[in-house]
C-alpha cells in the first residue's frame, strides 16, 4: 500500500510541555486511521503538524512524500475543521468553487461535489447562515472538490444528526475505494470503531497503542459490568480484576477480564446494587483501560 | 503554482475579499464618508485661500485625501484579518494550497480601490465647490503617491490584525489614526497649530505621505519623504512577518 501520510520521530514541545515525543505514524492509500487518546494527549499538536500549521521540532512528517508546509504539498491535503466560521459575505457557491480553484482544480469540479453532498440547492445561501449540519457538509465539499490525497478530518461528525453521519461516511468511503487516505481525530470512539481500518492511541505525546479496533478491544477487558452502585470511584478501581473504569451518569463501566470474579465482590460490598448487566466490552473500554495502564 | 495559476488563485482572493466589501459595505461606508464630509466642510470654508499659487482646497486634497487613504488601508486589511482570525478563517486559508502572502495580498489591494474612491469623492467636492486650482497630471500623479505610499500602512494594520481581536483591532487603529493624523496637520494646517506639533510631525510617517503628496501640487523637494516612507515600510513589512508567526489562534 503506498503510504500517504509518513510520521517519523516527532517531536513538539510547548516550553516545558512535551506535546509530541517521537510519534510514528503511517497511513496507507485508501486507509481510514483514527487518532484517539484523552485531553492534551497530543492529538490537536500532531494533526497541527500534518496540516503543515506547525514544523516537527524534530523527527519529520511528509505527506506523499513532501512538506506539508509547503504550498504545493497542501494541494494534496483536505481538512475538516473541526469549528469553522465562515465569512458573512460568501455563498455555498462562491466557497466551492474558490476551493477548487485554490488547489488548481477546474471552476466546473465545484458542481458534482455540490450536487454530491447535497448543496446544489443552498448554493445561493449565504454560508454563515446555514446550520451546523449543512456547514459540516460545505467543509467537507471544499475538501473533496481539491480531490485531496489525503483527508484530516478533526471531529468531522459534531453536529451532524444520524442520517447525515452515515450519508457522510458513505461518501468517504466512496473516496477512500479511490485511493485517499483518512487520518480522523474524534472523541466518538465508537463511531471510529465502525470506520477507521486502524486507530492509534495517543497519551501524553507518545503512541500508546497500535491497531485494528477488534485488536485493541481483544488486549484488553473483554467484559464490561454496568451497575448502580453506591461504592466509592476508588474503591471500585481498587476491586480485583478492574482494568477500567469510567462513571456514565448515574451508572459505572467496569472493565474487566473475570467479570465472575467481579461480580462476586461488588454483590458483597454493595447489598443495594441495581441495574446490573455484563456486556462485550468495546473500543471505548479498550482504549480507557490502555490509557490507564499508560498511566500506571 | 504557474504564474497563470497564481494569477487565477489571487484573482479568486481579492474577488471574495471585494464581495465582502460590496456585501457589507458599513465599515467602508464610515471609512469614506467621515473624511470626505470633514473634506467638504473645511474645503466650503477655507477653500478658495490660496498659498504659493495652490488654492487651498486643492493642497486639502493632498492632507485630507492622505487621512482619507491612510483611514481605509490602515482600517479594513487589519480588521478583516482579525475577523477571519476570530472565526478560524484564517486557519483554513493557512491549511490550503495558496501561500499565505497571496491572501494577505488580495486583502490590501481589496481596499486600494476605495482609497482611490475617496481621492476621487474630495476631488470632485474640491471641483463643484471652485477651489480645484491643480492640472489633471498632478493630481493623477498625487492619487498615485497617494495609494502606493499607503501601503506600509496596510502591512502595519495586518501586524496588528494578527494580534488581537476584530473589536479591538478597530480600537487600537483609530487610536494610532486619529492622533498621527492630527499631529501631522492631515485636519488642520501644522502652520497654525503649536510648534510642538511641528517638531513630532516630522517622525511620523503619515506626516511624511501628505507632504509627499502635497509636493505633487506645488513641487516641493521628495526625497526626504521617500526615504522616510521606504524605511516605516520596512520596518512595518518586519512588524506584519513577526505578527503573522506569533499570530494568536
Amino acid at each position: 500500500m503506498e503510504t500517504v501520510l509518513g510520521v517519523r520521530g516527532a517531536r513538539h514541545h510547548y516550553g516545558a510541555t512535551q506535546a509530541l515525543d517521537g510519534v510514528d505514524l503511517d497511513v496507507g492509500a485508501g486507509e481510514c486511521v483514527a487518532l484517539l487518546g484523552p485531553n492534551g494527549a497530543g492529538k490537536t499538536t500532531l494533526v497541527n503538524q500534518v496540516i503543515g500549521l506547525l514544523p516537527a521540532q524534530a523527527g519529520s512528517v511528509r505527506v506523499c512524500g513532501g512538506d506539508p508546509r509547503v504550498a504545493s504539498t497542501r494541494r494534496r491535503l483536505g481538512v475538516v475543521h473541526q469549528s469553522l466560521g465562515f465569512p458573512t459575505t460568501l455563498k455555498v457557491s462562491e466557497l466551492v468553487v474558490g476551493a477548487a480553484v485554490r488547489a488548481g482544480r477546474p471552476r466546473a469540479a465545484a458542481g458534482p461535489v455540490m450536487a454530491e453532498l447535497d448543496l446544489t440547492e443552498l448554493a445561493g445561501r449565504r454560508a454563515a447562515k446555514l446550520s451546523g449540519g449543512q456547514k459540516q457538509r460545505l467543509q467537507l465539499a471544499m475538501a473533496l472538490v481539491a480531490d485531496p490525497a489525503l483527508l484530516v478530518l478533526d471531529e468531522p461528525t459534531a453536529g451532524l444528526d444520524v442520517p447525515a453521519r452515515r450519508r457522510f461516511w458513505r461518501i468517504l468511503a466512496e473516496r477512500r475505494e479511490r485511493g485517499a487516505a483518512v487520518l480522523l481525530t474524534t472523541h466518538l470512539i465508537e463511531e471510529s470503531s465502525a470506520v477507521a481500518d486502524r486507530v492509534v492511541v495517543l497519551d501524553r505525546g507518545r503512541v500508546l497503542a497500535e491497531g485494528t479496533p477488534a485488536e485493541l478491544v481483544a488486549r484488553l477487558p473483554d467484559r464490561t459490568v454496568i451497575a448502580r452502585t453506591a461504592l466509592g470511584l476508588e474503591r471500585l478501581q481498587a476491586l480485583p480484576g478492574v482494568v477500567s473504569l469510567r462513571a456514565d451518569g448515574e451508572h459505572v463501566r467496569l472493565g474487566t477480564r473475570a467479570p465472575e470474579a467481579l461480580l462476586r465482590v461488588l454483590l458483597a460490598e454493595d447489598s443495594g446494587l441495581s441495574d446490573l448487566r455484563v456486556e462485550g466490552a468495546g473500543l471505548e473500554e479498550a482504549v480507557a483501560g490502555l490509557i490507564e495502564r499508560g498511566a500506571a | 503554482m504557474t504564474v497563470h495559476s497564481s494569477g487565477k488563485v489571487f484573482g479568486v482572493e481579492l474577488a471574495d475579499e471585494l464581495r465582502g466589501v460590496v456585501r457589507e459595505p458599513a465599515a467602508l461606508f464610515f471609512s469614506i464618508i467621515m473624511p470626505v464630509g470633514f473634506f467638504a466642510l473645511f474645503v466650503s470654508l477655507f477653500g478658495k485661500f490660496s498659498a504659493g499659487g495652490v488654492s487651498a482646497g486643492t493642497t486639502m486634497i493632498a492632507t485630507f485625501g492622505a487621512f482619507g487613504v491612510i483611514s481605509v488601508v490602515l482600517m479594513n486589511p487589519g480588521i478583516g484579518v482579525a475577523s477571519d482570525r476570530e472565526r478560524g478563517w484564517l486557519r483554513a486559508k493557512q491549511v490550503s494550497a495558496v501561500p499565505i502572502g497571496v491572501t494577505l495580498a488580495a486583502k490590501v489591494v481589496a481596499a486600494l480601490p476605495y482609497a482611490a474612491g475617496v481621492l476621487v469623492a474630495m476631488t470632485a467636492t474640491a471641483a463643484v465647490t471652485g477651489s480645484l486650482t491643480a492640472p489633471l497630471p498632478a493630481l493623477l500623479r498625487l492619487l498615485v503617491v497617494l495609494v502606493l505610499g499607503s501601503l506600509p500602512f496596510a502591512l502595519l494594520s495586518l501586524a496588528i490584525g494578527f494580534q488581537v481581536g476584530a473589536g479591538a483591532a478597530a480600537a487600537v487603529l483609530n487610536a494610532i489614526l486619529i492622533p498621527a493624523s492630527v499631529l501631522s496637520g492631515l485636519w488642520m494646517p501644522l502652520e497654525i497649530m503649536p510648534a510642538f506639533f511641528a517638531d513630532v510631525a516630522r517622525f511620523l510617517p503619515t506626516y511624511h505621505l501628505s507632504e509627499l503628496a502635497r509636493a505633487q501640487l506645488t513641487g516641493g523637494p521628495v526625497v526626504v519623504h521617500v526615504l522616510v516612507l521606504l524605511g516605516f515600510a520596512l520596518v512595518a513589512a518586519l512588524l506584519a512577518a513577526v505578527s503573522y508567526r506569533h499570530a494568536r489562534s
